[in-house]
């Protein structure tokens, strides 16, 4: 057996899991369809919204806050993946890498603290805000 | 067998790639779009670069997909984005761009038929990657921290002054 | 029996939706005892057929897709964290000859699985077309992308020691110590990044009942709502077992078989995760997040780069 070469028969007991599992959510999915009641009433068919009546749709611009969250996790992960192929191979790349990832996380570590003073990992409300500033101001 | 599941997995992923294109709601879209990219890890997988395989579906599936579902659900106007959807897939539209893209794909063909067969099935260890990475390339993994630091930084400031943030 | 053998596959799966399915009574009691109540104690002994009163009552609840709701995504996004959590069990080695596959990437396969398994709430907000859900995905996405980072970040520090991804290879270098003594740091992080991706108590912001209803999953009922609640079971589950396996030892232990040594082990981090839901209060949203940028995710690097030093150090020694 040539190990340099990709197995692909060591995936087969993945793959009968796999399959497996899919079989078990298929049966979970299933089951209710051949036992479950059937009801109607009135609201039945209704957004449930605490019993208010909805109004409108969802499109709503309701989070924005959230949007920079999305970013900072996309180039955080990045930075994560080089991280993860020097974590493995830390011992053969020695105090040279060493340094370089010193490098890196600092570059890193400084962008976190730039957002950070810039108040881009405050999500606070403003009311909130003004709540804690009036708190601190009394001591 | 390594090539049955290797062209199969291309299949899925090149199908999902057309069906991504041709959807008009943008969350089916975008699911094709994920479908997609687990194939093509697939893909990567039986070629032997593991640890390509994985990180594609960690950064594309996992990250990038998330910020693009993001965005879709913040942006989202229902009816009103399906219409214009329509209106964009008309054939007058999208009948040039794929002239040209057909053109590129005959020559891609072409080039695959004359060209060698790459080696394929050649495992690439994780920790051979990583020596590479901060051995000979290692002025790369600086320009790209540099390049995420930028990234970051515009990105934030273009959403703050782009939208309404608090 | 060795690892991937039929009979290996068939028990796993079956003994890890047992444990799921199990866990909802013993959340419920646990949680009575250290609240000075019962719990359900009136099914059979100790109450244990309690779980299969609740079994059949969520199968036969109506199975109802919303007429407003986006219909072939909603029924998918229960099953996405289903699918994924019981996927990733794949690469636990739970003892030197049972498991299901010996992967050398064990671990990037659990993170990118664990990465993928947030689709499930994202979608079931968008597609109940209900103000809550939608507030609750934004909200569960947003927390598990943050935690997800260094949840990343803290495992990289065992990594480092063990100088590969493979999780047996892992398991067998901790004969000797367990890396939870190296590691302490990283078990931290990891273990507050468990919690907050498993969106229970303290980091049940998603599905705040005194402001969301129910978060992401309002609009769901009968049997895929199940498939949440015992999604976030398994996810439960899994994340013991991989704490187990990354920082105690795995199956190391003195006397008793391997597989019981597992097992009991992770046993006792589903208690502890229980323990906490019984006892922390939820905190604010904004606080929960800036905990984790400001707090744990400088935190985990700084972790990374003192164990890089340690085995640069200890490595030239040798």
């Amino acid at each position: 057996m040539n190990v340099d070469r990709v197995q692909v028969e060591s995936l087969v007991p993945l793959a009968i899991y796999f399959l497996l599992v899919l079989g078990v959510v298929g049966v979970m999915l299933a089951i209710p369809r051949f036992v479950a009641q059937r009801r109607r009433s009135q609201a039945r068919d209704e957004p449930f919204e605490s019993g208010i009546l909805s109004v409108g749709d969802t499109h709503l611009h309701l989070g924005v806050h959230f949007w920079p969250i999305a970013i900072f996790f996309v180039i955080f992960d990045l930075e994560a993946i080089f991280i993860f192929a020097w974590a493995v191979a830390v011992r053969e790349v020695g105090w040279p890498g060493y340094l370089e990832m010193l490098v890196f996380v600092s570059v890193l570590l400084a962008a976190l603290v730039y957002l950070w003073k810039l108040g881009a990992l405050d999500w606070r409300t403003r009311r909130q805000q003004l709540q804690d500033s009036l708190l601190s101001e009394r001591g | 067998m390594l090539l049955t599941l290797f062209y199969t997995a291309a299949a899925v992923a090149v199908i999902s790639t057309a069906l991504v294109v041709t959807q008009l709601n943008a969350v089916h879209a975008l699911l094709y779009l994920i479908l997609s990219l687990i194939a093509s890890a697939v893909v990567f997988y039986l070629m032997g670069a593991y640890f390509a395989a994985l990180l594609e579906v960690i950064v594309y599936a996992g990250a990038v997909m998330v910020l693009f579902l993001f965005v879709v659900m913040l942006l989202n106007l229902g009816q009103r984005t399906i219409e214009q959807e329509q209106a964009w897939l008309q054939p007058g539209s999208w009948r040039g761009p794929a002239v040209l893209a057909g053109v590129l794909l005959t020559e891609l063909l072409w080039v695959l038929a004359t060209g060698s067969a790459a080696e394929t099935g050649h495992v690439v260890s994780s920790k051979e990657v990583g020596i590479r990475l901060f051995g000979p390339y290692v002025l790369a993994v600086e320009l790209a921290s540099m390049l995420l630091l930028a990234g970051l930084v515009g990105a934030y400031h273009l959403a703050r002054r782009g939208g309404r943030l608090r | 029996m060795s690892v991937g053998s039929p009979l290996n596959i068939g028990l796993i799966l079956g003994a890890v939706i047992a444990t799921a399915a199990v866990l909802i009574w013993v959340e419920r009691r646990l949680l009575a005892v250290w609240q000075d109540r019962l719990g359900p104690n009136r099914l059979g002994p100790l109450g244990l057929l309690q779980v299969a009163a609740d079994m059949i009552k969520i199968l036969s609840k109506e199975d109802w897709v919303p007429p407003f709701a986006d219909k072939g995504v909603f029924v998918f996004a229960p099953t996405v964290i289903m699918v994924t959590m019981l996927t990733a069990f794949a690469v636990v080695p739970i003892a030197p000859d049972v498991g299901i596959i010996d992967f050398n990437f064990g671990l990037l396969y659990f993170l990118a699985l664990s990465s993928l398994s947030v689709y499930s709430a994202v979608l079931a907000g968008y597609a109940s077309n209900n103000k809550y859900s939608l507030y609750g995905a934004l909200r569960a996405s947003a927390q598990t992308l943050s935690y997800e980072v260094f949840m990343g970040l803290s495992v990289m520090g065992v990594v480092m020691l063990a100088g590969t991804f493979d999780l047996r290879v892992i398991v067998e270098a901790q004969q000797n110590l367990w890396y939870i003594v190296p590691q302490c740091l990283g078990f931290a992080v990891f273990f507050i990044a468990a919690l907050a991706e498993s969106h229970r108590t303290p980091f049940d912001l998603p599905e705040a009942e005194h402001e969301l209803v129910a978060g992401f999953h309002t609009e769901y009922s009968g049997i895929k709502f199940g498939m949440f609640f015992v999604g976030e079971y398994i996810g439960i589950t899994l994340s013991s077992a991989m704490m187990v396996t990354l920082f105690f030892g795995g199956w190391h232990g003195p006397l008793l078989p391997p597989v019981v040594w597992f097992v009991l082990k992770t046993a006792v981090f589903i208690m502890l995760f229980i323990l906490i839901r019984g006892s922390l209060p939820r905190p604010r949203y904004d606080q929960l997040m800036a905990f984790g940028w400001k707090v744990m995710l400088p935190l985990a690097l700084v972790n990374l780069m003192l164990t890089g030093a340690l085995v640069l150090m200890v490595g030239s020694d040798a």
